[in-house]
Formats: structure tokens, sequence, C-alpha cells
């Protein structure tokens, strides 16, 4: 445990002690000689060892993208940093240093081997990026609690582990708990796990493991709700009516209407308000499923058009690749002839014959490119009308039961003013029987008063259901107009692709025949 | 009684030769008239040789003789009749007395013909409905092709007449030969015993049928199946589709074309029609003089029972399903079931084709018996009906035993032994002639090669020149199915089952020598490499693969020509060179279109080595590569290891990684150890084409044929095994019946039987047995002893002999006299040992005798009281 660090001086992890490393290891013999002559990309190593050159600080790795394997083991690492960068790993060693934390892996997604074999590590955290853990070494740290091996509960592939060395082996307990808490364990400290062993395990924390489990699968089953819950609201979303099966509209109305809840304890008029929020939340629902069979009735359309226009797509494709097989098999013979031939008159003819052949194949792949784009404009037309009147239906449909429901505020309003002023007019009278709260009875004082405190309670509910009007149909709007467009720029970047690749297909031939045409004339 | 029978068959003999002539002469009206000439003496000359050209054709005798059958084997109720039985044939010959006075034009019906024991029988009571215990026969097509294997066809004696005689099923089963009426009382007691409702038909029917004379039919088995070519359905064109580019073309000229095409076509077609009816004309029979007179006998099945959609015949002989409509029958008379029978009051000018049969419908089927299950179908229909006959409505109606029912079938339970079953046709083998065919069938088991059929198809009318033969086999253990030889062509393809240890499926071949054309396919799931298909021609060998890991889906070999080796004593064979390996293989779905390769192409002479890749998905060129391995060496001295003109790359979307030459050296080396591997592969298919000749070589020598385990008398060593087993069960019978010997039988028995012995009695039957045994002992002491004294006697008379000629004696009885000397003192030491122990074992057996006799069941109760 105890190297003399100060012994030796550290090294920086620099170009050159990374060059000379790639180049040792990289390949031998014949590809070497290649490799030298060519110089190798850091970008393009797979694996690299680092091992016993007194590196401090990890560094300078940012150029190994692709790097699946390394190996930094026997220096002086005390952090670990530094390999943001490196997202394809699959194994990384880090034994014998000095690292006293576990952090800077979040990026590692792809990590399924990771040693960190005798280092000063007494927390296991930080690995949650893990998720395709297998081999995990810890052998000879300084961990102590036992409850760092329930944090390894979560990686569900993790088959080999390696914990001796720690304070937390000399328990008695040690090999048991570890089998009872990760059952899907194979090999602990190098060692199979018996069935036996297992069983032992099981038998001998069954009752804390029961409560473990009970505990994770009822934060699952919130999960699983919360997950469920979200998504069914998603979809209510895409379909422009969420919230709107509940009377969660109703309720916002009056969130913020301090003069309505007033007035709501008003004699009579929480009677009134009940059949109001009937009827009104009615309404909602109404609009809610018209919302959500529009929406279905919006996706069949979608769904209809795309199969069809892949189907012409493909069908395209089809087409095209049968011309290029056609003319490829007619091209290798072509080109055998030529350079079998010896008349250097039929040569010639020969190569103009192939010249006019490429531009052939180039017009016929064009046509068929064009005319697919016609034909893809036309569907193309017609969906875009026929999505944009759908949209408008829908649009005013839900307009004309918005207005119910402000019929319904309206006539709310109305009774309630009518209460208001009988009630006025009792208190004025002194007819009135009942208390009312402080509050409201502050709002009887003049008839200006409470019939301004009604219109402000009218004037914002009004305001929402405008809102949530206007949100809908504004949100229903510029979904059409993002997909409408979403479509234009995805036909116009297929059309380009293709152009693009005919052309590069034309050009290769060209140049093949070139190429042909000048070794001939060398020759 | 032996002289009337005589007679008897002499006047048979006559009546049918009486038949045939009639037969004759009408068909030789024409003749006739010729012969009326005045004769000159060539022309005398000329009919004598003419007459003796003419064969005349001796009537076979009796389809059984009688001295085949055994009558007096036979149960009772074949050899007489019940009273039931006879009161149905006065009903019967009522019935048919009524109807002869009513419907004096037509033939008498077919009621009662006399069975093997000259009984008559009503037809009715021949039928034995019974269910065969042969899952095979439980359906009509089965149970007809059975009965037409299995009874050799005998023609009616008199072709105009129904026979005389009718046998029973059990019968004809036994000799496996009938007339056309037995065919259809079996095949109906097997139909109606399996659930159908089917009926005995005697009508009339064509020469062909009643001869059954298949050469002007298309044998089932070469009429090729129809490919049923299922219309897709065309979608109905969606909201969205595109439409289609607009035509341009001229509709005019399109129009000319097509009129043009018409032409051309129709022309082709009266063309093809001519030759057709020529075709027709050739084959047509020559026409019968004897047409709607031959008596045939048929089946009936009627819709309904069984889920039979609707009603058919089924001709016997042939086993072939005839809808009611067909050409082949012109008649019905009657018709009858185990219940009933029905006279046909409809008018047959039209054949069967008019015919209606709604049995229930008094007017158009006069029933025998009343009171049967048959509704009429529809009472609508009888309105329309003109051809009815006042007269013959009223006939059958007299009878006043309206409850009176047919009387249970005389005949024996229908059985088929397995052996017969299996066996099925007489002697296990049949032959059929078809219109351009031969067919020809086998028990399995009879041939050593396990040949069970036989098809062997003609191109012209005679059967002389043989066109293509197919071989049915089972039981093969090569698992060899059919073997399908053309002629015309020399191919020949063999299919196999599933189970031959090379998994082959079909082989296709002109000669088994290797390197030639042939083609093999294979049950794939059972090979390790997937292979489906192997065709071979001589230069070149392709593979087709399916469900790789390594996605490989075809594999083409070219090779050249071989070369000559100039060390001929290697032992090794001499491989052809390969010039070009193509392969190609299927999507990988884990690896990008880019890099999964589709094809590959080693032009091994060449050094090149061409690859193309997938497609992506959404585009329509695919990546190229080719490389050019060259071993040439540098200005320098330096070998080149790699250049870029190497390597030819197109690149649908041009990488990085690839333009360096190091990658692409990394591949070319990978190339080059694969190409050494497909070359190993193919190598390793031409090998295993050789040795799969060479099995199926050993395996056509050898065909042996696998026995099923289950197949208890072919099976060898099950057979032993069970014989071993029933001798061992045999005998421990045996055992205990001797331990069941009861020795108190005889004495009990002369008691009086069924009383209760009393005390008395019981002691007295211990006495006697005792007693009994007791005498037994010293009777057999006695008789050895008296033995011992016979063989002493004769022992002396001999010394006695001996002495006095000794001097006399030659040295040949000399021997004679010792050998016998020494044998009878044996003998004597053997009596006088036997007797001994007699004397020993004799009380120990009476004391045990006793003792058993206390324990006796019979006797305790009453011994016991004194013990």
């Amino acid at each position: 445990m105890h190297r003399l660090y100060n012994s030796v001086e550290p090294r920086v992890m620099d170009e050159d002690m990374l060059k000379l490393a790639v180049r040792e290891q990289g390949p031998k013999e014949e590809a070497g000689q290649l490799a030298r002559q060519e110089g190798i990309l850091f970008k393009d190593v797979l694996s690299l060892r680092l091992d016993f050159q007194n590196i401090l600080r990890i560094d300078s790795l940012w150029q190994f993208e692709n790097l699946t394997k390394l190996q930094l083991d026997n220096n002086i690492i005390e952090k670990i940093e530094g390999l943001e960068h490196l997202v394809h790993l699959v194994w990384l060693d880090l034994s014998f240093n000095n690292i006293e934390a576990i952090e800077g892996l979040d990026t590692l997604v792809n990590l399924e081997d990771l040693s960190l074999f005798n280092n000063r590590i007494s927390k296991i955290d930080s690995l949650d990026a893990l998720v395709k853990l297998q081999v995990l070494s810890l052998g000879n740290n300084q961990i102590g609690n036992m409850m760092n091996v329930i944090y390894l509960r979560r990686f569900k592939d993790l088959r080999t582990l390696r914990l001796s060395g720690n304070p937390i082996a000399e328990l008695d307990d040690y090999r048991m708990f570890i089998c009872a808490h990760l059952p899907g364990l194979v090999y602990l400290d190098f060692q199979r796990i018996d069935d036996h062993m297992k069983e032992l395990a099981e038998s001998k924390h069954q009752y804390s493991m029961d409560e473990l489990k009970h505990r994770e699968n009822l934060i699952q089953a919130q999960l699983d709700e919360e997950r469920a819950q979200q998504e069914e609201l998603e979809k209510h979303k895409a379909a422009f009516v969420e919230h709107l099966n509940s009377p969660f509209l109703f309720d916002s109305m009056y969130a913020e209407d301090v003069e309505g809840n007033k007035l709501a304890s008003l004699p009579g008029v929480s009677e009134l308000l009940q059949a109001y929020k009937d009827k009104f939340v009615t309404i909602c629902l109404n609009i809610f499923e018209y919302g959500l069979k529009q929406q279905e009735k919006r996706k069949l359309e979608l769904d209809t058009f795309n199969e069809c226009v892949q189907e012409a797509i493909q069908e395209n494709q089809e087409q095209g690749k049968h011309r290029i097989a056609k003319f490829e098999e007619k091209h290798s013979l072509s080109l055998n002839a030529i350079r079998d031939e010896s008349d250097l008159i039929n040569i010639e003819v020969k190569i103009l014959e192939y010249s006019e052949d490429i531009t052939e194949l180039f017009n016929v792949l064009m046509t068929l490119e064009m005319q697919l784009v016609e034909q893809l404009e036309e569907t193309i037309n017609m969906f875009e009308r026929n999505i944009i009147d759908l949209v408008a239906l829908f649009i005013e449909n839900v307009q004309s039961l918005m207005a119910q429901c402000r019929d319904l505020e309206n006539h709310h309003h109305e009774k309630l003013l009518e209460i208001s002023i009988n009630t006025l007019e009792k208190i004025l009278k002194g007819e009135l029987d009942e208390d009312l709260p402080d509050d409201l009875r502050a709002l009887f004082v003049d008839k200006d008063t409470i019939v301004n405190a009604v219109g402000a309670s009218h004037d914002i509910h009004l305001l929402k259901i405008d809102s949530r009007e206007d949100e809908l149909v504004s949100r229903t709007n510029s979904w059409c107009a993002h997909l409408v467009d979403t479509i234009h720029k995805n036909e116009i970047m297929r059309n380009r692709r293709r152009v693009r690749e005919i052309n590069q297909y034309i050009d290769h031939m060209q140049n093949e025949l070139d190429s042909l045409e000048c070794s001939e004339v060398i020759d | 009684m032996e002289v009337l029978k005589e007679k008897v068959e002499e006047e048979e003999e006559a009546e049918r030769e009486e038949a045939a002539e009639r037969g004759k002469k009408m068909m030789r009206p024409v003749e006739m008239r010729r012969e009326e000439l005045p004769m000159t003496q060539e022309m005398l000359r000329d009919l004598e040789k003419k007459l003796s050209e003419i064969e005349i054709i001796i009537p076979e005798p009796p389809i059984i003789t009688k001295d085949t059958i055994d009558i007096s084997k036979l149960p009772l109720s074949y050899q007489s009749n019940t009273l039931k039985e006879e009161h149905l044939l006065e009903v019967a010959d009522n019935f048919a007395r009524q109807y002869s006075h009513l419907c004096p034009d037509r033939v008498p019906l077919f009621l009662h013909p006399l069975n093997e024991c000259e009984v008559p029988k009503f037809v009715s009571t021949t039928i034995r409905p019974t269910l065969m215990p042969y899952p095979e026969l439980y359906n009509w097509d089965s149970c007809a092709q059975f009965v037409s294997d299995f009874l050799s066809m005998v023609p009616l004696p008199d072709p105009l007449q129904p026979p005389s005689h009718l046998y029973s099923s059990t019968t004809v089963l036994k000799h496996q030969k009938g007339n056309c009426f037995d065919f259809s009382t079996l095949l109906c007691s097997m139909l109606i015993g399996a659930g159908y409702d089917a009926y005995c038909v005697n009508g009339y029917g064509s020469q062909d049928l009643c001869h059954m004379d298949l050469m002007r039919d298309v044998c089932p088995l070469t009429v090729k199946h129809k490919e049923v070519v299922k219309e897709e359905e065309k979608a109905p064109p969606k909201k969205y589709a595109i439409k289609p580019p607009r035509d341009l073309s001229s509709r005019f000229e399109q129009e000319q074309e097509t009129k043009k095409q018409e032409e051309l076509k129709g022309e082709e077609e009266r063309q093809r029609k001519e030759e057709e009816q020529r075709l027709l004309e050739v084959e047509k029979a020559k026409t019968d003089p004897l047409h709607g007179l031959r008596v045939h006998s048929w089946v009936l099945v009627l819709s309904g029972k069984r889920e039979v959609p609707e009603n058919f015949y089924i001709d016997p002989f042939t086993a072939r399903s005839y809808s009611t409509q067909d050409d082949h029958f012109l008649g019905i008379e009657s018709l009858w079931n185990h219940k009933n029978y029905w006279v046909n009051m409809q008018d047959c000018w039209n054949g069967c084709k008019d015919l209606v049969f709604d049995l229930g419908d008094p007017v158009r089927w006069e029933y025998l018996l009343l009171g049967t299950d048959k509704a009429p179908l529809s009472v609508a229909e009888e309105e329309d009906d003109t051809m009815n006959d006042d007269d013959v409505e009223n006939l059958g109606k007299e009878d006043d035993d309206k409850s009176f029912d047919m009387p249970s079938s005389w005949v024996e339970q229908i059985e088929i032994s397995p052996e017969a079953f299996e066996t099925r046709c007489p002697n296990g083998k049949k032959v059929i002639q078809y219109k351009r065919a031969k067919l020809e069938k086998w028990a399995p088991y009879l041939n050593s090669n396990g040949l069970v059929c036989r098809l062997t198809a003609y191109e012209d009318l005679e059967c002389t020149m043989t066109l293509e033969i197919k071989e049915w086999f089972q039981n093969r253990e090569d698992t060899l199915q059919l073997r399908h030889i053309n002629k015309s062509t020399g191919l020949i393809i063999d299919y196999f089952k599933p189970g031959h240890p090379q998994a082959l499926r079909v082989h296709a071949y002109k000669s088994m020598q290797p390197e030639m054309d042939r083609v093999m396919e294979f049950y794939e799931t059972a090979r390790v490499d997937g292979l489906i298909k192997r065709e071979e021609t001589p230069k070149t060998m392709t593979e087709y693969y399916r469900g790789r890991s390594d996605f490989l889906s075809y594999r083409h070999v070219d090779f050249g020509d071989r070369v000559k080796k100039l060390a001929l004593n290697s032992a090794e064979s001499n491989p052809r060179p390969m010039v070009k390996i193509t392969e190609r293989f299927s999507r990988n779905p884990e690896k990008p279109a880019d890099e999964d390769v589709a094809e590959r192409v080693f032009l091994i002479p060449e050094e090149r080595t061409q690859l193309r890749y997938h497609c992506r998905d959404d585009h329509i060129t695919a990546s190229k590569r080719e490389f050019l391995r060259r071993t040439e060496v540098d200005s320098k001295g330096n070998k080149i290891i790699m250049t870029p003109d190497m390597c030819i790359n197109f690149e649908v979307e041009p990488m990085e990684h690839t333009k360096k030459l190091l990658s692409q050296y990394e591949a070319m080396m990978k190339l080059k150890n694969e190409e050494k591997l497909s070359r190993h592969q193919a190598w390793e298919s031409e090998l295993e084409v050789l040795e799969i000749l060479k099995l199926r070589e050993e395996e056509e020598g050898a065909h042996t044929l696998t026995i099923s385990i289950y197949d208890t008398k072919r099976n060898e060593k099950s057979k032993e095994y069970r014989e071993a087993m029933e001798h061992v069960m045999h005998e421990e019978h045996l055992r205990q019946v001797e331990a069941q010997l009861d020795y108190l039988a005889p004495f009990l028995a002369q008691l009086p039987p069924g009383e209760k012995l009393t005390h008395w009695q019981a002691m007295k039957v211990k006495d006697e047995c005792l007693s009994d045994f007791k005498q037994r002992l010293i009777d057999k002491a006695n008789l050895i002893q008296a033995r011992f004294e016979k063989e002493t006697q004769e022992l002396q008379k001999q010394q006695q002999w001996y002495q006095e000629n000794q001097v006399t004696l030659t040295a040949e009885d000399k021997a004679w006299y010792l050998s016998y000397y020494s044998q009878a003192v044996f003998r004597m030491r053997i009596l006088e040992q036997r007797l001994n122990r007699h004397r020993e074992l004799a009380p120990l057996k009476y004391l045990a005798l006793e003792e058993k006799l206390h324990k006796d069941p019979r006797l305790v109760e009453f011994l016991e009281v004194f013990v």
C-alpha cells in the first residue's frame, strides 16, 4: 500500500508520450510500415496502454474519440478526470493509483469493465451512468460500510465483483450479505458463487431483503405510474385538449378570482355554482373527447400519407436500382471488351458508346427522379389541403363549444348579479337573516361595488376561457404549419440527396472511363 | 344328385354360349350381310381362313367354381332361411308379380338371387354394414380404393342380365374376386358401416365401365394439378397514392398493335383447336352395339350424412367417383340398402342425367317395404312431374303388411385380416392400363427394393414409346420416396423423405458420375451449414444457403480446366482449379449498409477481388470496392505493400477511414484469408458431392428396407422374442393345469351332484381316495416288478441260447449277444433302482396325500370334527 511516490518524478501526459505509446502499440510488420508511412491519427486508435508511466494527472486524451480500451494502471493518479470525451470506452483500468473518490465517469455509458483495484476509495458512488457495467474491481480499497453494496443493486448486468482487501471484507457476514443483496452476481472475489451459497445467503437475509425489495417495488410502481400519467398527458397535449377531461379549467377560473370565491358563500349561489360547474365540465369533456377523436383522424391521415409516400419512393427506388443493375451488367462486359480490344479505332468507338450509355443512364435516373418529385408535389399539396381543412374544422368546432362555455358563464353571471342585487336590497332593508362573512359583507356597500365585484369575477372567467381557447387554436395552427413545413423540407432534402447520389455515381463511372482512356493513350 | 347338377351346369353353359353368340351377332351385322353373296370356292376358303382367325372366347367358368366353396363350413344362416326371411321372400315375390303386371315391358327385378349355398336371399340382407377397424378405411375414397384393389374383377356371365348368384361378402373377400354386384355389395356394406348414406345400384353402364376399361381415361396420377393462381386482391387505391406518370404513347398505334396480336392469337387458337379435334377423333372409341343394355352395378352415395355435399356415384371397379350426371351411367333399374329396396320409376332416356334421388317420393321411387325413414324431400316438385303413371302409384300400396321391416343380414361379420389389408391386391400385385399410361401397384415389402407403385407414361396410344416413369417406394432405409425418370431427356429425379443421412431432399441427375449436370436439394434445417440446393454443371457449382450466421446465401464457383499433373504417382485427387468464386450475402441488420458486403467476387487467377455492398434503404446506388493484389517491387527494390491504385473505391457516402492505406491493407489481408476459406469450402463441397454419390450408390446397391418396431410380423428380433415369450407362457400354463389336477373329482362325481356332503360321505370319499392311491402305488410297484421279471426271463433265455450255441456262433452274433447282455443288465439295474425308490417314496407319498386331503377345503369341515 505504501509506495514511496515522492521518490519518483511524476510525469506529464503530453503529446510525445501519447505518440510513443501509440506507435509502440500500433500495427506491426507490413502494416506497421504503412502506418509509419501514413501516420496514425489518435482518433483511429482503439486501445491504449499507459501503465508504469508515473502519471499524476490524466490529460490530453480528448483526441482519442474512438478508444474502447484504456489502461492507466500503476501510476500515481489521484483524481479521475479528463475522460469525458472517451464515450466509446468499454474497458477502463485505473488500478494501483491513488484515487480517493469515484468521479468523472458520468459520460462513459458504454463501460463494461472497470478496475479501481488498490486505490484509496472509501465510498462507492457516482457510477450511475455505467448501466452496462459487468465487471467491477474495487479490491484493496478503504470501503468500510456494508451499505455501499446496496448501491450496486442498480447494475442489472453486474456479474463479477471484487471487494476483498477492504475493511468490510473482514466482517463475518461479508460474503453472505453480498450474495443476498446482489443475486445476479456470479463471481465474488474471483470465486464462483454456487447455488448452495446463494440459498444460504437468501435464507439468512430474507427479512431485510424482503423489506428492501418491497421498498424498491414501491418506488418502481410509483415511477411507472408517473410515467404512465406523463404519457397520457403527452397524448392529450398532442390532441391539444390536455386537462379538459377534468374540472381543471373551471377550477383555474376561480383560482385567481377573489370576489367570485367570496360571492360563493352567498345564499343560493353554491347551488347555482354547482349546476354551472356540472354543465361547464360536461362541455369541457365534450371538447376533450372531440379533440381526441380529431387527433385520431389526423393521425390516420398522416399515416396514410406517409405510407403512400413511402410506397411511391420505394417503387421509384426499385426502378432506379433495376436500371443501375442493368447498366452495371452491361458496363462490366463493355469495360472488359475495351480492355481486350487492341484496335485503336475500335477502342474509340467503344469508349464513345460507353460514354453515351452513361449519359443515357444519367438521363433516365434524373427523369425518374423528376417524375417522382412531380408526383410527390401533387400528393403533398393534396395532403396539405386536407390537413388544413381538418385543423380548421377542429378549431371551428372547438370554438363553438367554447362559445357555449361563454354563454354559460354569461348566464351564470346574470344569475349571480341578480342574487347579489337581491341580497344587497335585503341587506339595505335589513331583512337578511343569515350572517355573512365580513369580507363578503364589505362588498355589499352599494350597488356599484357589488356590480363591479361580480363584473370583475366575470371578466376573469371570460379571460381564462379566452386564453384557453387561444392557446388551443394557436398551438393547433402552429402544429399544422410545422407539419407541412417539415414535409416540404424533407421532400426537398430527399430530392437533393438523390440528385447528389446520382451525380456522384455518374461521375464515378465517367472517371473510371476517363482513367481507362488515359491508360490507353499512355499505352 | 350328381347327375342333376351336371345337367344344370350344362344348361348354364349353353345359356352362356347363347348370350355370347347374341353379342357377336349384334356386333357384326355388316359382315353377315356380306356373306349372303353367292359363295365361290375362294370365298369359302377365305371364309374358312377368317373363321379360323376368329377366336371363340370361351366364357369363363362361374366366378367361383362350386367345388372351391366348402358349403359345409359356412354358418347355418347361409344354408337356410329364417321364417322372417321366408316371409320377406314372399313379400318380394308378391311385389315382383305386381310389378311385372303393372310394368310388363320392364325387365324382371333383381330381388333375391341365390347365394353360394343355392339359397335365395334378398339383396338387402346381403348387405352387412360393417365399420372396419382400420382408420384408413373411414372415408369413402379410401374404402372404394381398397375394394377396387382388393378384389379382382370378373365380368358378368351375361353382360345383359344381372347374375343368378350373389355371394356373401365374406366369400367374395376370401376368394378376392367378384363381379360388379359383389364389388358394390361389399363397398356398400363398408360405406354404410362408416356412416354414409350409400346404396347399391342395379343399372346400365357404358362398355368401359362394365369392362373396367380405363384405356380411354387419363390416369389420375398423371393429371397435373392446375396451380390455382390466387389473384392478389388489389388493395383499393389509397387516398394519397401517387398518380401514374402521364402516358404519352399514341393510342391509335396501341390499338393497331393489339388488333394484330389478337389476329395472330386467333390463328394459333384455331390451329390448336383443329389439332385437338383431330386427336379426339383418333381417340374416340368405336360405338358399342350393346350401348345402354349392359348391366352394371355401382354405389350411390346420397348427400346429407358424413358431410357429403351432393349425391355422387362410385364405380366400385375403379374406385372413381362420378357425378350423377356422368355419361357413363345409362340407367337405373333399382337400388337398395340394408333397409329397403327401391325401384326406379323415372325414365332413363337421357341416361341418369335427369334422375331425382328423392327416395321418399313414391312416384319416382317405388319402395318395397313401407315404413322407411325417407320422407319426400320436396312436395312441390311432384306437380310438374308429367311422366308418372297412374297405375304405378297404386303399386305396392296394397301390401297389408305395413309394419314389416327388413330382417338382419344373413352374412357373417366382414373381416379383413391385417395381412390381407396390407397385401391389398390379390398376390399383392395389380396392373391398371390407362390412356397413355400404365399403373402397377405392389404390396409393401413385396419387392426387395421397396417399390410399391410404378406409373409409366407413354407418348402414343398403343403404349410403345415410354415417355416417363414414376416409381414410388416405401420403407426404404435411404428414405427414397419417389423416382421420376424422364426417358426423353434421360433425367432422373429422386425425391427423399426427411431422414436421409445427408439430409438429401431431391436429387436430379443424368448419371452418377461426378462433375456432371446434377441438382441436389437438401432439408436445410437438418444441415449445419444451411445448404438448400446445390446445382452442378461440368464447369460450375452453385450453392444456395439459408439461415446462416454469416448471412451467406449463395456461392457460385467456376472451375477451369484440370491441369495435367506430371507426377502420376500422387494418390491425392487432382481438384479442378477454381477460376472465380462469387458469394452473395443477405443483409446483416447489425451492420450499416455501407459496411455490409452484398456480393464478393474472387477472380483467383487475376488476384482480383470485387466487393459490392448492400444498398442503403434510401439509396439506389451501392458502394463498391475492388482490390487488385500485386506483388511487385518498386524502384528501390522494396516490396510494394500497398498503393492507392490497388484499391478502387466507389462510396455512396465517402468515409474518411476507408481512404487510408492502412485500413485498405487490413481489409485486403482479411479478404485474402476469406478467399482461402471460401476456396476450402468449395473444395469441401466437391468432396461432399463425391461422398453423397458414393453413399447413394451403396444405398442403391443394398436397398435395405426399414421395419418399424411396431411391425411385429416382420421385425425378426421382436418376433423371436415374442415367440420365446409365448413358449414360456405356454409351459407355464401347462404346469398350472397339472398343478390344479383335482384328485378328488372322480370320487365326488360318484355322489349326487349339488348336494352338501355329509360327514359320513366325506369320510368315505377320503377313505376311498386313500385306498385308491394305495392301490395305485401297489400297482405301480407290481408293474415294475413284472417288467423286471420279464427282463430277467428274457435274459435267461438268451443266456441259455448263447451257452447252447456258443461254439457255432459267428463273431457278429457274439458281439450282438454281448451288447444285448450288457443292455439287459443295465435295464434290470435301472428297474431295480426304480423299484427300490418307489418302495422308499410310496409311504411318504401316501402320507402326503392324506395330509392334503385333510386340508382340502371341501372335506376339511367334516374331517376337522374328528381331529
